[in-house]
């Protein structure tokens, strides 16, 4: 039996593990989830040890000797007051600094999701289509528009934002169906074709 | 005999689970056991950055960013395209950048790699370079910096090496090179893409993204502000096939030996080519493909459960209205 | 002080940001560079806050053996021996911390979400029901885009790729669009919110 066929094996254990659960919960099932979680965290951490802390931390202060990034990696450290009842506001220093690009943020996604957007909404009526759309986007902004109760003839106008809306939220659930199945399809390709080689 | 028939549909209607999900899996199982040819037909967001991208061929002053923002959860739609993508870089000399910003894709990233240079003879620093892994705190202000310079904003590479000094970087500067970036997302992560890189610097900016989203992002393609999409594993399907017709098209030459001929994009061509799966060799390049068979008997399948359950719905529902 | 200063922070920093958008001056690009510097020196330390995290959660159901404590014991050893591996073998391809994620994280990250297909497939038997008008032309458009995805759809009518094309570039379009504008005016807003000082539960609980 190559290392290959035991990873294999392995990781074939592991997927039909959680897909156990489908029948009921199970040991096997707990099992493979109590690993997936430890696995998945236990995995960032020498990761980000090598790729993010060596080289915008270690190596500036200790090769480079950029000894004011001190200030910053420090300031990063106060993390780990979040879960103290009396320090939690320590940790609120480095969360600010994150936070602080939202400032670029109001104009830009100001120009990209509302701006950009209006602009296309109101291209010239060229064809029926670009007629469709506006129609569309009005109506359903109207509908979310609730400072007006929906009655009369502003009802109406509303009510094809719902249609629309109807027709948006089935081509979304026609696409979530392909996700998901292609998900699956995926899982069943690795174990009839790379477990069991059964798939040429 | 009228109750018999309700009572069956009553039955239908309180299926246990269990015999659905049994269905599921051997809807998807049977076709991938039993393969079958069928056709890709390729839409107009996809076809755009095929041609985006095969517009760099050969050319040392245009790159292309591959980013790759999402874990294993969605890698049987997502993968595929990043190979696929990869491969067209690969065999049309298309100088590609990797980079990741969430520590479960880095090893997807390297083994999207690894695969798609597979019988390819290119060299890190020269025809690709992987930037690696960098922490997500740093996505926004590192994708602005790009916009002045990549080496600078990198810094290095995933082997450690300083990005100024690759040969790869010799004509590369910011976006005005590197113009076309695509990202690999099961969320709406890619997007950033667009609120920065597009609005503030004007980068060309292409999604593949998981179906799920697919439907989401059509606003922007209409808007102009994506320059094309791969939605799931349709649109994965869809990039192998303009792989294989196209970037990796191969003719006779005047002593009969089979020789690479890549060919431009043409609608005609696409919609007349018809490619064997069996000729395909490498399941690698192939895997959106085969998977679009089990995906049609799968959608096939839910229609078909939608409509009986409809079915044993309204006659239920008769049934109630009679008797009341 | 233990909220104004941080709050005083963004404010600052987010107005220079904001002014940077539009006017990129040597100054404020030299600032930005600074900033860069100073923010990949803090994010690090984030993976803190998912270590303590789950640490603090697993030991205490442990400590408190309740049900099922012993799958906590087997979460907290992945977690060490994941992180001891990648410290003592390195992280490269080829390595036993490798073979952890290809083995054990991507297959079972990967089958957790194709659950999802099983119970989509018993939701649209059991739960989607053709109950008014409205959710009847959500189910039309779902089949039509489901059979337009696949190479099948072409085989019934040709019509059906072009109908689900229609379907996604026109009526869907306007639809998402519709929300996407109340989406980018509230994203606007909630950041300029957070601007100006308005916005402050990201500083959590407490003085």
């Amino acid at each position: 039996m190559s290392f290959e066929t035991i990873s294999n094996f392995i990781a074939a254990f592991f997927t039909l593990s959680i897909f156990s659960f489908l029948y009921k919960d199970n040991p096997f099932y707990k099992f493979a989830e109590a690993v997936f979680i430890g696995v998945s965290m236990g995995y960032a951490i020498p990761l980000i040890y090598k790729d993010v802390f060596t080289p915008f931390v270690y190596r500036p202060i200790f090769v480079e000797s950029k000894f004011w990034i001190l200030i910053p990696a420090l300031m990063g450290s106060l993390y780990v007051f979040r879960f103290s009842k009396n320090l939690s506001w320590l940790s609120r220093y480095p969360i600010v600094f994150g936070m602080a690009i939202v400032g670029m943020g109001v104009p830009l996604s100001m120009h990209s999701y509302v701006l950009v957007q209006m602009r296309s909404a109101m291209l010239p009526f060229d064809n029926i289509n670009t007629i469709l759309i506006f129609i569309g986007t009005v109506s359903i902004l109207l509908y979310f528009f609730f400072s007006r109760e929906h009655k009369g003839v502003y009802g109406k106008v509303t009510n094809v934002g719902i249609w629309y809306m109807m027709v948006g939220f089935g081509a979304s659930f026609g696409y979530t169906v392909m996700a998901r199945i292609s998900l699956l399809i995926g899982r069943i390709q690795f174990l009839l074709g790379d477990c069991l080689g059964l798939v040429k | 005999m009228a109750e018999k028939k309700i009572s069956f549909y009553e039955r239908m209607q309180a299926l246990d689970r269990r015999y659905i999900y049994l269905v599921v899996a051997l809807a998807i199982i049977i076709p991938l056991l039993i393969p079958f040819n069928s056709k890709t037909y390729v839409t107009e967001p996809s076809e755009n950055i095929y041609k985006k991208i095969d517009s760099f061929a050969g050319r040392k002053d245009r790159a292309v960013l591959l980013s790759f923002t999402h874990d294993a959860s969605t890698m049987a739609e997502l993968f595929p395209m990043e190979v696929s993508i990869l491969r067209h870089c690969f065999e049309r000399n298309i100088l590609v950048f990797t980079i990741c910003f969430l520590p479960q894709a880095k090893p997807l990233m390297d083994y999207a790699l690894q695969t798609a240079k597979e019988g390819y003879e290119v060299q890190s620093g020269i025809d690709y370079v992987n930037f690696g892994y960098k922490p997500w705190a740093i996505f926004v202000p590192l994708l602005l910096k790009m916009g002045d310079d990549i080496a600078e904003a990198v810094e290095t590479d995933d082997e450690g090496r300083i990005v100024n000094n690759l040969e790869i970087m010799k004509e590369i500067k910011n976006y005005n090179e590197m113009n076309l970036i695509v990202d690999f997302s099961g969320s709406a992560a890619g997007l950033r893409w667009i609120t920065y890189a597009r609005a503030k610097f004007g980068a060309n900016v292409a999604l593949g993204v998981t179906a799920v989203m697919a439907a989401d992002n059509y606003i922007y393609l209409q808007s102009g502000q994506l320059t094309g999409m791969l939605g799931g594993l349709k649109g994965a399907a869809e990039y192998e096939k303009l792989v294989d017709v196209f970037a990796t098209h191969k003719e006779l030459d005047e002593n009969g030996i089979l020789k690479p001929a890549p060919r431009e994009f043409s609608k005609e061509i696409i919609k007349e080519s018809w490619i064997k799966m069996s000729d395909i060799k490498n399941r690698q390049h192939k895997t959106a493909r085969i998977g679009m068979n089990a995906q049609t008997v799968a959608h096939i399948m839910i229609i078909v459960f939608i409509v009986l359950g409809n079915i044993g719905y309204f006659v239920s529902k008769r049934k109630t209205e009679k008797v009341s | 002080m233990k909220r104004q200063i941080p709050l005083l922070i963004v404010i600052i920093l987010g107005f220079i940001f904001a002014i940077h958008t539009f006017v990129p001056h040597k100054v404020s690009a030299d600032f930005f560079d600074w900033y860069q510097t100073w923010i990949k020196a803090i994010s690090p330390f984030m993976v803190l806050l998912g270590i303590m995290s789950l640490t603090m959660v697993h030991s205490t159901k442990i400590k408190r053996k309740v049900p099922n404590w012993q799958y906590s014991v087997v979460t907290l050893l992945s977690l060490v021996g994941t992180g001891a591996v990648g410290f003592i073998w390195g992280t490269q391809e080829g390595t036993p911390f490798m073979w952890l994620f290809k083995n054990v994280q991507m297959p079972m990250g990967a089958t957790m979400f194709s659950l999802l297909a099983f119970y989509i497939a018993s939701a649209a038997y059991k739960a989607f029901r053709a109950r008014s008008a409205e959710a009847t032309v959500l189910l039309v458009a779902a089949m039509i885009v489901m059979l337009g995805q696949v190479p099948i759809g072409i085989k019934i009518s040709k019509w059906i790729p072009e109908i689900s094309s229609w379907i996604l570039n026109v009526p869907n379009l306007a639809a998402k669009r519709g929300i996407a504008l109340g989406v980018g005016l509230g994203m606007t807003a909630t950041s300029l919110k957070i601007l100006l000082g308005i916005e402050r539960t990201y500083l959590g609980g407490g003085d």
